[in-house]
């Protein structure tokens, strides 16, 4: 029999409203409702910019709220417990972003993520919205071969992609560049996630899939979705030693490259744990004379209290650089 | 009776929704092998909608009652199955439009235009272990059907033999292909949400209708 986990909420169905509620009155200054399900930035950027919406499942928190402000995300256009919201919400969050310069709704490439961006590109056009787009964000590396990276999921590594796209939209470039940067941004970016345990539906209240004490599982998805298989669990010099050498091939991350490094939290691994696992990724990368830009460790993409990290690098040139230095202000990703 | 008006058709997506909230946690404890486990509530708050909405309408057309339960199922399922189960609905509009009555034979044509919609939008056939395992065969069965009674029977008999055919299927599409052979063995909750359809249809046919 699956195990329940208690969860400190309400009743599941007014979770994801009672959350965004909390979250946009403890963030007033950067955040603001503009409907139950839409999450918008409290100063719009200036008339003629580009547009920045993202429609996601909820339950990944910080992702997608904590992304909304000034040189981010306009609009979070938020859905059920993983389950990418329906058309008709997407076309009031694009409508609420559209500053008069086009709108690019961003897809972090799962299946619902897709076909419901699809549906509200078709409603806009057939309301006459036009000079909207979307683009497509994918990067770990387990779940499609080289080769076949269109299939691949979109996890925690696009952070990158948010972070210099939403910089990039706060400029004059147009919405096809804006679509262009996004591209080039995800084509650089590379992640892996392993994780130790599994999570509870905050709707259920069951664990989503049982996982033994001494075991991990390697190129886990965002959602539980499984990776490469089960294995012994490893130490985390081993477990690093087990994940870089695949994510320095397959893009590949080469001698004399210079990269960003996330280490995203994917619920409740410690702190102490994932320096421990960056001390020894950031030597390996020293030792494939790879010199890291920066580095970010935390939770920003979370699978609820799952215990485990992904791993994601972004190689970056000086354009790619500017846009990681420029300022940001959301309630979760701020850079000064 | 060979053809049906909207209130038939209204009191058809009734039955419809209640069945799947009566099979709610038993949807969700199959979606827990496959996905979230959280198939049963989304469809079932989904469909609670469309019965919601259907009722609010000033003029409940047929058309108008295939397309309300289809922007219910899009806009509060939501995620990949809120998509693909209102893009079957949303099809089968232009079928329904502008008549009174509909026959087993029009009606037949609005599933199967529906049922296109399915594979294309879901990119998906039969044996990728999806909703069109059940949905392919009971439209075929309901088509083949010379009155409504044979169509609602025929179909509730192939759909839940197409359903409990993704048992032994490996996933090509959806959350589940990331499972690969770990699929085998269980059962797609999309296609037992078919099933429960087709047979909460005929089941309402058999007691108002034959």
């Amino acid at each position: 029999m699956t195990a329940r986990v208690h969860k400190l909420i309400n009743q599941p169905e007014n979770l994801v409203d009672e959350m965004l509620a909390g979250f946009c009155a403890a963030y007033s200054d950067i955040a603001r409702l503009v409907d139950k399900r839409l999450v918008m930035r409290a100063q719009p950027k200036a008339p003629g910019k580009v547009g920045l919406v993202i429609g996601c499942g909820s339950g990944h928190e910080p992702a997608m709220t904590g992304w909304i402000g000034e040189g981010l995300f306009d609009v979070n256009i938020a859905g059920e417990i993983f389950a990418a919201p329906g058309p008709e919400l997407m076309v009031k969050g694009i409508r609420a972003a559209d500053r008069g310069g086009g709108v690019l709704i961003c897809v972090s490439h799962h299946a619902g993520d897709l076909l419901n961006a699809e549906l509200a590109l078709e409603l806009c056009q057939a309301e006459g919205i036009d000079n909207v787009d979307m683009v497509v964000l994918y990067d770990d590396i387990s779940s499609a071969p080289k080769g076949r990276e269109p299939e691949r999921r979109g996890t925690a590594g696009l952070f990158f992609v948010w972070k210099m796209l939403g910089a990039f939209c706060e400029g004059d470039g147009d919405l096809a560049a804006a679509k262009a940067l996004a591209e080039k941004a995800r084509d650089n970016t590379r992640s892996l996630a392993m994780s130790l345990s599994s999570c509870a539906s905050p709707v259920t209240g069951e664990v989503m899939f049982e996982m033994a004490p001494d075991e991990m599982e390697i190129g886990m998805g965002l959602h539980g979705e499984v990776g490469m298989g089960r294995q012994k669990a490893l130490g985390a010099d081993e477990t690093i030693d087990l994940m870089l050498p695949p994510l320095l091939e397959d893009l590949p991350f080469q001698a004399g490259d210079e990269v960003l490094v996330l280490l995203n939290n994917s619920g409740s691994l410690t702190l102490m744990e994932l320096f421990v696992l960056y001390r020894r990724a950031a030597a390996k990368l020293a030792e494939a004379d790879i010199k890291v830009y920066k580095s970010w460790i935390g939770a920003y993409a979370t699978t609820q209290e799952m215990a485990g990290f992904a791993l994601s690098l972004c190689r970056v040139d000086e354009q790619m650089k500017a846009l990681w230095d420029a300022p940001a202000n959301g309630a979760y990703m701020k850079q000064l | 009776m060979n053809a049906i008006g909207s209130e038939e058709l209204g009191a058809l997506i009734r039955a419809m929704a209640q069945r799947v909230a009566a099979e709610r946690d038993a949807l969700n404890r199959l979606d827990a092998a496959l996905g979230d486990g959280d198939h049963g509530t989304s469809i079932s708050r989904a469909f609670a909608a469309a019965v919601e909405d259907i009722e609010a309408l000033q003029e409940p057309s047929l058309s108008a009652i295939w397309l309300t339960t289809a922007k219910a199922l899009m806009n509060r399922m939501g995620g990949a199955s809120g998509a693909i189960f209102g893009a079957f609905f949303i099809k089968g509009v232009a079928s329904l439009r502008d008549v009174d009555r509909v026959s087993n034979h029009l009606m037949a044509g609005a599933l199967a235009a529906g049922l296109g919609s399915v594979k294309a939008r879901g990119r998906a056939a039969v044996g990728d272990k999806t909703m069109v395992d059940a949905l392919a065969p009971a439209v075929a069965a309901f088509e083949a059907a010379d009155d409504f009674s044979a169509a609602w029977a025929a179909a509730a008999t192939a759909a839940r033999k197409g359903a409990e055919s993704t048992r032994d299927l490996v996933a090509r599409q959806g959350r589940a292909k990331f499972l690969g052979e770990r699929a085998i063995g269980q059962q797609d909750p999309g296609a037992t949400t078919v099933a429960l359809m087709f047979e909460a249809a005929n089941d309402w046919w058999k007691e108002n209708q034959a």
